[in-house]
C-alpha cells in the first residue's frame, strides 16, 4: 500500500501503509507468556480486534533441505523432531512413502504395533493441546492435570520403544521392537483410569460456567469458511465437515478396527475443545482393541521378509531374549540399512496426525539420499484461520481462539 | 515512681498499644498484614499444588512443608536492583506502589476492634461508613501506575482495572451498608454486640455476604476475576515494568488490600470478636479480641485463595456484565432483605 | 468401512441450572483433591526413577566382540560415532595389528539406538540411566577406554529409587523400590563386573506384581 499524499521518500524495499485512526497496535510477540514461538500483530479499536496478522517463521530449521543430504534411514529421527509430541504420527508417512518405493509391505503385526503407538501419541498430543489451552485461559489446574496424565501415556510409549518422546519406532519394513510381556495389563489400567479422568476434566473445565462462557460462540467457523480456508484436523471436524484420513483413506490397521469419529456441528471454540476430548475417548477404545489383538495373536516376526530372511542366528537370539544384557523382543537392523538404495520414483503418503492431516511427498533418484522430500504439516494449513476468524472479537478472545486451534509452531516452521 | 513502671507506661501503653498506632502498624496493621501476606501466599501455592498433583514449595524447609519460602522470596525482592527504565515517568512510577499500600491500610484506622471505650481509635459512631469510604481511595493508583509505565500492555491493563473499579465499588459499599440496614446503626461496636448471641449477620443475610465476597475478589484480582494482571495475555498488566522491591510491594499490595477487606467482612458479617466478651485490661481487652478478628479474616482469605485452583479467568466484558447485571440487583435485594428483617424484628 | 462418523453436539445448557450445577461440580472436584491429593512430583535429586532394562540410555562398548565393520558409524544420524584406529594385540593371530574401534561423541548423540540395533555382533548395549553431567565439552568426546566403562550412576548413590506404578483409581502412584542384588550365572563371554551389574538391573526391574507387594501401596 503506497502513501498517497505526503512527501515521504520512497526507498527501495520500503513498505508504506496507511495508519488508520483509532487503532492501537499490540504485538503479542515471540517472548510472550501466551503466544508460543510466533508473533501475532493485532490492531485493536477500543477492545475489538480489527486486523490480525500472524507472523510465523521463528523456528525454521530447513528440515526439507537437510533431508536431502542424509541417507534414507537417517531422516527418520530428523523428521521426528518436527513435532516431537506425536513422533510416530510424524514419521509414519515418510516410512510409508519409502516403503511404496521399495515395494515392501509391513507384516500384519507390525501394522498393529504402529497403530498402537500412533494412538498413544495422539492422546499425548491432545492432552498437551488441552493443557496449554487451559493455561491460556488462566486455568492452571487443567494444565497440571493434563501434563500429569500425559505422563501415563508417555510411560506406556517408553515401555514400547525405549524412549519417552523420541521414539524413532517405525522403520522401513516394520517396527523396531515388540511390546514387553507386562504391557497389556498396564495399558488396560491406563485406559480405564483415563476414562474417569476425562469426565473430571469435563467437570472442572468444560462444564465450569466460567470457562464455558469464555468459549461458547467464540471463534465460530462455519462449514463453508472451514472448507474454503483448507483447515484440517479436529478443527475441521468441529465445524461439521466429515473428513478424516482414517475414514476416507485407511492406512495401517485402521481398516480393520471399528471406532467412531466425532463430528460437531457448532464450530465454536467449545466444540473444538470437546472434539479433542471425544477423540481421546475413541483413541482409548482403539488402544484396548489393539492390545487385545496383539495379545491373542502369536509373536511372529514384525519385520518384512526382505530384511529378515538372511539374518544370522544372533539376531534371532536377541529377539527371543537369550542374550542377557540385550533386552528382549528387539529387532536388529541389517547393516544394509546404513546404505540403502531406493529405486527411483515418486511416492506420496498421508496420515492423520494429532493436529490434522500430514502429507509427505518423496522423490528418489536411485541414490542413497533422497532427491526431494516435501512435508505439508497440519499447523501450516491451520494458521490462516487466525487472519479470517479473529477480527470482530475482543482482545481477550485471542487466547481462547488460539488455544482452541492447537497450533504448534515448530510443526509449521519445520 | 519505679523506672520500669514509667517505661511500661510510656512504651507499652502510650506507644505500642495506643489505638491508632496499634491498629495501623501492629494488629491488624502493617506487621500483621505482612505476616498474613507471607502465610497466605504460601497457602495459596500449597492449596493449588494439592489439587494439581504436585507438592508446592518444599525445598527450603521440607519438614514444615516449605512454610518459610516466602521469607526467601521477599528477601530476594528486597535485595534485587530496582531498574527504572528511561521511558517512564519517574515520580508517579516510584510513588504509586508506595502510596497504594499506605492508602490500602487506612480503613484499619477507622474500625474498633474491641468494645472497651479506652481502645477506640476514633469515635465509633459512624465507623462503618468511614471505613468503607476510606477503602475506595487506593485503587486509583493502579491506573496511575499503568499510565506512568508507558508500555502498551500496562495501559491496556490499567484501562481494564479502571472499568473494574467502577463496577465493584458500588457492590462492596451497598453490601456492607446492608448490615447498617439490619442493625439500624453505623456503629461497628453495636453491630458486633448484636451478633454476640450467635446471630451472625452472615447467616441472616447470606446474599449480602456472597455479594461482598465476590466484590472483594473482583477488587483484588482474585480468580476468577484476575483481569488486570492476566499473565497469558498482557504480560503482567499494570505491573509489567516493575522490578525489585517495588514489584514485591505490588504483588504483596494486592494481598494487603484483600486482608483489609477481610477484616471488615469478619467484623460485620462473621461476628467480630464474638463469642468472647472483652474485659478491661490490655491483654484481655485489646490483644485477644484483635487476634480473634484476625483469625476469622484469615479464614475468609484462605477460602478466596482456594478458588484459584478451580476457576479460570473471565473476560472483561463478562466480568463487568456479571457486576452490573447480576450483582447489583442482588445487592439491592440483599439490602431489601436487611430492611425486611429489621422491620420484622428478626435481629 | 469399519470407522464410522458419530454426530455429536455440545452439551445443552439450561442457564440457571447450568450455573449452579457447574459451579458446585467444579468446587466439589477441587475440594475432593484438596483433601485427598495424589502427588506425583519426583523430588529429584533426593529421589530418582529406576528405569527399566530396555531404556535407551548411555551406550557402552564391548571391545572383544567388535569386528570393526563400521556399521554403527555409518548409520548414526547425528554423526556421533567415529572409528578410531588403534594398535591391538590380536589373540587369535598372535600379532600386533591396527584395528578400528568406535568412539562416541556425546555432544551429538541423540540416543536413537540405531547403532545398538545395527551392530552384527551385539557389541554395544544401553545402560538404563541418562542423567550425567560433564564439566566441559571436551569430556563428552569419550576415549576408547571410557567408552568401555559404564558411566557412574550418580543419582543412584545419593537418591532413593522410585518407580511409578499405574493404579486405576489414582493414576500414577509413586512407590519406593528396594534394590535386589542376586548373582545369576549366565553363559556369556563378557567381563565379570558388567555381567553382574546387568543381571542385577534386570532382576531389580521385574514386572509389577513383585514390586507392589514389596513396596506397599501408598494410598
Amino acid at each position: 500500500m503506497e502513501a498517497s499524499s505526503s512527501g515521504i521518500p520512497h526507498l527501495p524495499g520500503m513498505e508504506i501503509s496507511e495508519l488508520s485512526k483509532n487503532t492501537y497496535e499490540v504485538y503479542i510477540g515471540p517472548a510472550h507468556p501466551g503466544s508460543g514461538h510466533m508473533r501475532i500483530i493485532v490492531e485493536v479499536d477500543g477492545d475489538i480486534m480489527v486486523r490480525v496478522d500472524p507472523d510465523i517463521g521463528f523456528v525454521h530449521r530447513t528440515m526439507e533441505k537437510l533431508a536431502e543430504g542424509r541417507d534414507w534411514i537417517k531422516n527418520i529421527p530428523l523428521f521426528e523432531r518436527m513435532a516431537i509430541l506425536d513422533a510416530c504420527n510424524i514419521t509414519l508417512p515418510y516410512v510409508e512413502a519409502v516403503e511404496k518405493l521399495l515395494g515392501t509391505e509391513p507384516p500384519e503385526r507390525a501394522r498393529y504395533l504402529r497403530t498402537l503407538l500412533c494412538e498413544i501419541n495422539r492422546i499425548a498430543s491432545h492432552l498437551y493441546g488441552t493443557g496449554i489451552f487451559g493455561v491460556f485461559l488462566g486455568h492452571s489446574t487443567l494444565y497440571m492435570w493434563a501434563f500429569g496424565d500425559r505422563e501415563v501415556f508417555v510411560d506406556l510409549a517408553e515401555q514400547m520403544s525405549g524412549a519417552r518422546l523420541t521414539h524413532s519406532y517405525p522403520v522401513f519394513g516394520g517396527v523396531r521392537r515388540d511390546i514387553p510381556d507386562d504391557f497389556p495389563e498396564g495399558a488396560r489400567k491406563a485406559t480405564r483410569y483415563m476414562r474417569n479422568r476425562l469426565n473430571e476434566y469435563a467437570k472442572i473445565f468444560l462444564n465450569n460456567p466460567n470457562i464455558r462462557s469464555r468459549l461458547e460462540n467464540v471463534g465460530v467457523m462455519s462449514k463453508n469458511l472451514a472448507t474454503e480456508l483448507g483447515i484440517v484436523g479436529p478443527n475441521l471436524r468441529a465445524s461439521g465437515v466429515r473428513y478424516d484420513v482414517r475414514l476416507n483413506d485407511p492406512y495401517e490397521a485402521y481398516g480393520d478396527l471399528e471406532f467412531e469419529i466425532p463430528v460437531f456441528e457448532e464450530g465454536d471454540s467449545l466444540a473444538r475443545a470437546w472434539a479433542r476430548i471425544e477423540e481421546m475417548r475413541q483413541s482409548l477404545n482403539i488402544i484396548d482393541k489393539v492390545v487385545d489383538w496383539l495379545e491373542k495373536h502369536p509373536r511372529e516376526n514384525f519385520m518384512h521378509e526382505k530384511f529378515w530372511k538372511t539374518a544370522p542366528k544372533l539376531y534371532k537370539d536377541v529377539y527371543t531374549g537369550q542374550i542377557e544384557y540385550a533386552g528382549k523382543y528387539r529387532i536388529k537392523l541389517m547393516p544394509l540399512f546404513a546404505s540403502l538404495k531406493v529405486p527411483p520414483g515418486k511416492a506420496f503418503a498421508r496420515v492423520e496426525a494429532g493436529r490434522g492431516e500430514m502429507v509427505y511427498y518423496v522423490e528418489s533418484d536411485g541414490k542413497d539420499v533422497p532427491y526431494r522430500v516435501r512435508v505439508v504439516s497440519p499447523s501450516f494449513r491451520n494458521v490462516i484461520a487466525f487472519k479470517y476468524l479473529m477480527p470482530g472479537h475482543r482482545l481477550m478472545d485471542l487466547p481462547a481462539i488460539y488455544g482452541s486451534f492447537d497450533y504448534f509452531p515448530p510443526e509449521w516452521d519445520r | 515512681m519505679n523506672v520500669w513502671y514509667l517505661v511500661y507506661r510510656v512504651i507499652i501503653d502510650d506507644i505500642i498499644f495506643y489505638p491508632p498506632v496499634y491498629q495501623y502498624l501492629i494488629i491488624p496493621g502493617l506487621i500483621a498484614a505482612l505476616l498474613v501476606a507471607l502465610f497466605i501466599i504460601w497457602f495459596e501455592r500449597k492449596a493449588a499444588a494439592f489439587v494439581q498433583m504436585r507438592y508446592g514449595p518444599r525445598e527450603i524447609a521440607p519438614r514444615i512443608g516449605g512454610a518459610i519460602q516466602l521469607v526467601a522470596d521477599l528477601t530476594r525482592y528486597a535485595l534485587q536492583e530496582i531498574i527504572i527504565p528511561e521511558t517512564v515517568d519517574a515520580l508517579p512510577y516510584i510513588l504509586s506502589p508506595i502510596v497504594m499500600i499506605i492508602l490500602a491500610l487506612l480503613p484499619l484506622e477507622a474500625v474498633p476492634l474491641t468494645s472497651i471505650r479506652t481502645y477506640f481509635p476514633i469515635p465509633p459512631d459512624y465507623s462503618l461508613l468511614i471505613a468503607v469510604a476510606l477503602s475506595t481511595l487506593s485503587p486509583l493508583f493502579v491506573v496511575l501506575m499503568s499510565w506512568a509505565s508507558n508500555n502498551k500492555f500496562a495501559v491496556v491493563g490499567g484501562i481494564r482495572e479502571s472499568f473494574i473499579i467502577t463496577a465493584y465499588e458500588l457492590i462492596a459499599v451497598l453490601g456492607f451498608l446492608s448490615a447498617a440496614a439490619m442493625t439500624q446503626s453505623f456503629n461497628i461496636v453495636n453491630i458486633v454486640n448484636m451478633q454476640m448471641s450467635g446471630k451472625w449477620l452472615g447467616l441472616l443475610n447470606p446474599i449480602a455476604l456472597l455479594a461482598v465476597f465476590i466484590a472483594v475478589l473482583m477488587s483484588t484480582s482474585g480468580f476468577p476475576f484476575e483481569i488486570p494482571d492476566s499473565e497469558s495475555e498482557l504480560v503482567a498488566g499494570p505491573y509489567t515494568e516493575y522490578t525489585g522491591l517495588l514489584y514485591g510491594l505490588n504483588m504483596g499490595g494486592g494481598y494487603i488490600k484483600r486482608w483489609v477487606f477481610s477484616i471488615l467482612i469478619a467484623l460485620v458479617f462473621l461476628g467480630g470478636w464474638a463469642p468472647y466478651k472483652p474485659v478491661p485490661g490490655i491483654i484481655t481487652g485489646y490483644f485477644i479480641p484483635s487476634l480473634i478478628v484476625s483469625i476469622k479474616a484469615l479464614i475468609v482469605m484462605a477460602i478466596m485463595s482456594f478458588l484459584r485452583s478451580v476457576y479460570g479467568r473471565y473476560r472483561v466484558d463478562q466480568a463487568l456484565g456479571i457486576a452490573w447485571e447480576i450483582l447489583i440487583p442482588l445487592t439491592l435485594a440483599a439490602f431489601g432483605l436487611g430492611l425486611a428483617e429489621a422491620y420484622f424484628g428478626v435481629i | 468401512m469399519p470407522a464410522k462418523v458419530a454426530l455429536k453436539r455440545n452439551p445443552k445448557k439450561n442457564p440457571l441450572g447450568r450455573v449452579f450445577a457447574g459451579n458446585i461440580g467444579a468446587l466439589a472436584i477441587g475440594l475432593k483433591y484438596f483433601f485427598d491429593p495424589n502427588r506425583i512430583t519426583l523430588l529429584y535429586p533426593h529421589e530418582y526413577i529406576k528405569l527399566r532394562q530396555g531404556y535407551r540410555g548411555f551406550i557402552v562398548l564391548i571391545q572383544d566382540k567388535c569386528i570393526s565393520c563400521s556399521s554403527c558409524a555409518r548409520i548414526c544420524p547425528a554423526r556421533a560415532m567415529k572409528m578410531l584406529s588403534v594398535k591391538v594385540f590380536d589373540k587369535r593371530l598372535k600379532k600386533e595389528m591396527v584395528k578400528k574401534f568406535p568412539v562416541i561423541n556425546y555432544n551429538r548423540c541423540i540416543f536413537c539406538g540405531y547403532c545398538v540395533d545395527v551392530c552384527p555382533t551385539e557389541a554395544l548395549y544401553h545402560v538404563p540411566y541418562h542423567d550425567l553431567v560433564y564439566m566441559n565439552m571436551r569430556d563428552m568426546i569419550l576415549s576408547l577406554e571410557d567408552f568401555q566403562k559404564e558411566p557412574e550412576n550418580i543419582s543412584a548413590k545419593e537418591g532413593v529409587p522410585i518407580r511409578y506404578v499405574f493404579d486405576e483409581k489414582r493414576g500414577l502412584v509413586k512407590l519406593r523400590q528396594e534394590e535386589k542384588v542376586t548373582a545369576q550365572p549366565v553363559e556369556q563371554t563378557k567381563p565379570d563386573t558388567t555381567k553382574q551389574q546387568a543381571s542385577n538391573q534386570q532382576q531389580a526391574s521385574n514386572p509389577e506384581p513383585k514390586s507392589i507387594n514389596k513396596g506397599g501401596a501408598s494410598q
